[in-house]
């Protein structure tokens, strides 16, 4: 177990390694002001001051990266741990419901609505989601969450309340943490509702799976009613495939909320490499390039941690599955 | 992880001789998939000759045609936009660009990860190391970003380089399911069999590795077409990827973006239209992908 860990981390690392040394010199050569100096120079500049922290920290336009970008990783952090309480909260009772009347029109109905779910683009239930519900000055929608921006941030002049024209405060204290909550549930919902899809789908299966083993006619044998056999029995036994798929489905969900950060502004990671690549893409404006690494250091340590810890949460949960 | 006890596992080798007819009779009687499938043919064929009927999406100059909602008559059921274009006919011109697109790309990508998944799963060796490196690498930054990047390099993108850009990088995770299923199989008794009666590689690949593989391939190749197309319409949406004055889309006809700034028409029907057809797309070639795996299904494992 331990040897298989190790060898998956060495050659993760060594992966990561590669692309971010891949992306340093694509980047390097592509944006000023490092498309002046040769490449190889910039490279070995940058890799020589990783180990001080120089080139983690120091930006090459100025400014402190690790504030920053740590600034914009938590952000999304934040977005990802709404949207996996509100996946799993959802995605739960519906899974055990849809397995608990299988065949049913409910289950049928369930299912056919998760199927739907998955498979709409998140960007799509994004706008969607902005322009019916978000405050848009001029728009059609309820107006009920604001449109873009964190929680006391007006970017570009968007997001202004068109009832005041006052940027909302942010508030301190449990109102701050209201404040976000309230400017990060849109986003939260628009990156959940395909994850519950999958989600639902995937423990109904698991949930059917446990219900047609052997210990599950004991449990009813011996007279419990048939919620404690769900719960207690077949629910327990479905976490076992249930819980690892959902943790190596947070590299998907984690690119999905770089495009939802950028559509509703959020100021997250997403934000932040989707606006320097793309508002940058003609190359002739100066880009933080070393920012731009750290940014995808942290995104590549994210998609790491969740392949990683999926595959191995799911040997431990489930020894048949163990490689070694 | 599956429930089916060991003796169906074994008595599932496809012993009768394979040929096409049960597998589509099988598909017929699937009215999801056969429905699906029909929707999606439709229109898959109106955006590819489409554009030969409609010419060109006339430009209103008059203020009465522009950002005009949707009526039932002048052909205006999907509105104009705010030049006075016809919003139809440019959903059809950017289903067009869009279903060529994923369409070669998928096809491309599917040719390249099934043969190399194919020969890396049976033989193993250093194309197997190889693959499994590609995907570890491939799997460090999300798609979306790895694309950003490739985009911006191929800038300004057309429909062309974007088919290449895709089919590059996305024939991995292709050979990675296919491989992973041929190597699985390969060790099956029914392989065994064919092995030790003296089965030359090409007849135990054509025979039994392909046909019991073809399940996973679908999923793998109809799942892959859905994914190009959101991917495409994603980096279109934000202003990356094709732009509008190049060529239609239909990411660049949700949000008409430039440089990663998207903007919504002023109208819902400049941009619903177009979201809820890429819906249809991806709904139907999912349903499209699993009405086929089932039909391929060797029949005491169909469910």
């Amino acid at each position: 177990m331990g040897a298989f860990v190790l060898r998956r981390l060495a050659i993760g690392f060594l992966a990561m390694f590669v692309a971010l040394s891949g992306s340093f010199f694509f980047f390097s050569k592509k944006f000023l002001p490092l498309s002046e100096t040769p490449v190889v120079h910039n490279y070995w500049v940058w890799l020589r001051g990783i180990p001080s922290g120089h080139s983690l920290n120091d930006g090459l336009l100025g400014g402190h990266l690790l504030a920053t970008v740590g600034s914009a990783f938590g952000r999304t952090m934040l977005l990802l741990a709404l949207t996996l309480v509100i996946v799993v909260v959802i995605a739960i009772p519906l899974g055990c419901l849809a397995a608990a009347t299988r065949g049913s029109v409910v289950d049928y109905g369930v299912r056919v609505g998760m199927y739907m779910a998955w498979a709409v683009p998140v960007f799509v239930v994004a706008i969607l989601l902005q322009q019916g519900f978000g405050r848009i000055p001029g728009g059609w929608g309820v107006g009920w969450f604001p449109s873009v921006g964190w929680a006391g941030q007006c970017p570009n002049g968007q997001g202004i309340d068109p009832h005041n024209f006052q940027c909302p405060a942010a508030g301190h204290g449990l109102k701050h943490a209201g404040e976000v909550i309230y400017h990060l549930l849109l986003p939260a919902l628009a990156l959940a509702l395909g994850f519950v899809g999958l989600n639902a789908r995937y423990l109904r299966n698991s949930v059917i799976d446990a219900l047609d083993a052997p210990f599950v006619t004991v449990a009813r044998g011996k007279g419990l009613p048939e919620r404690v056999v769900i719960m207690h029995h077949a629910l327990r036994n479905a976490f076992v495939a249930f819980v690892p798929a959902i943790v190596s489905d947070l590299g998907l969900l984690f690119g999905a909320a770089l495009a939802v950060d950028w559509i509703f502004q959020l100021g997250g990671l997403g934000t932040l490499l989707i606006g320097q690549l793309a508002l940058n893409a003609d190359g002739n404006t100066p880009v933080d390039t070393y920012e731009l690494m750290l940014a995808l250091l942290f995104a590549a340590c994210v998609m790491l941690a969740a392949s990683m810890f999926g595959e191995v949460l799911l040997a431990v949960l489930d020894p048949r599955t163990r490689l070694d | 992880m599956s429930s089916v006890p060991h003796t169906t596992v074994a008595a599932a080798p496809p012993t009768e001789r394979r040929s096409f007819t049960p597998t589509w009779r099988r598909l017929t009687r699937q009215p999801v998939a056969m429905v699906s499938g029909g929707i999606l043919l439709t229109i898959f064929l109106v955006g590819m000759f489409g554009p030969h009927f409609v010419g060109h999406a006339q430009v209103h100059l008059t203020d009465e045609w522009r950002n005009h909602p949707p009526t039932f008559s002048h052909w205006n059921l999907f509105g104009t936009d705010a030049i006075g274009e016809n919003v139809l006919v440019r959903t059809i011109y950017g289903l067009h660009t869009s279903e060529i697109t994923a369409l070669a790309a998928t096809a491309m990508a599917s040719i390249i990860g099934v043969s190399l998944g194919s020969i890396a799963g049976y033989r193993g060796g250093w194309l197997d190391v190889a693959i499994m490196r590609c995907t570890d690498l491939l799997g460090i930054f999300p798609l979306i970003l790895v694309f950003m990047a490739v985009y911006t390099y191929f800038e300004p993108v057309t429909a062309w380089t974007a088919t290449f850009a895709l089919t590059i990088f996305l024939w991995i995770p292709v050979a990675r399911v296919v491989r992973a299923e041929i190597a699985s199989i390969r060790e099956r008794e029914f392989v065994q069999a064919a092995r030790s009666l003296g089965a030359s590689d090409r007849r135990i690949y054509l025979r039994h590795l392909l046909p019991t593989a073809g399940g996973t391939i679908v999923i793998a190749v109809t799942s892959l077409l859905a994914q190009v197309f959101v991917l495409e319409a994603l980096l279109d949406f934000f202003g990356m990827g094709v732009s509008p004055a190049i060529q239609n889309t239909i990411g660049n006809l949700i949000g008409a973006g430039e440089n990663g700034v998207f903007t919504l028409g002023e109208g819902w029907w400049t941009w619903g239209f177009t979201a809820g057809l890429l819906l249809v797309i991806l709904v139907c070639t999912n349903l499209v992908g699993d009405g086929i795996a089932e039909a391929l299904r060797p029949p005491r494992q169909r469910a």
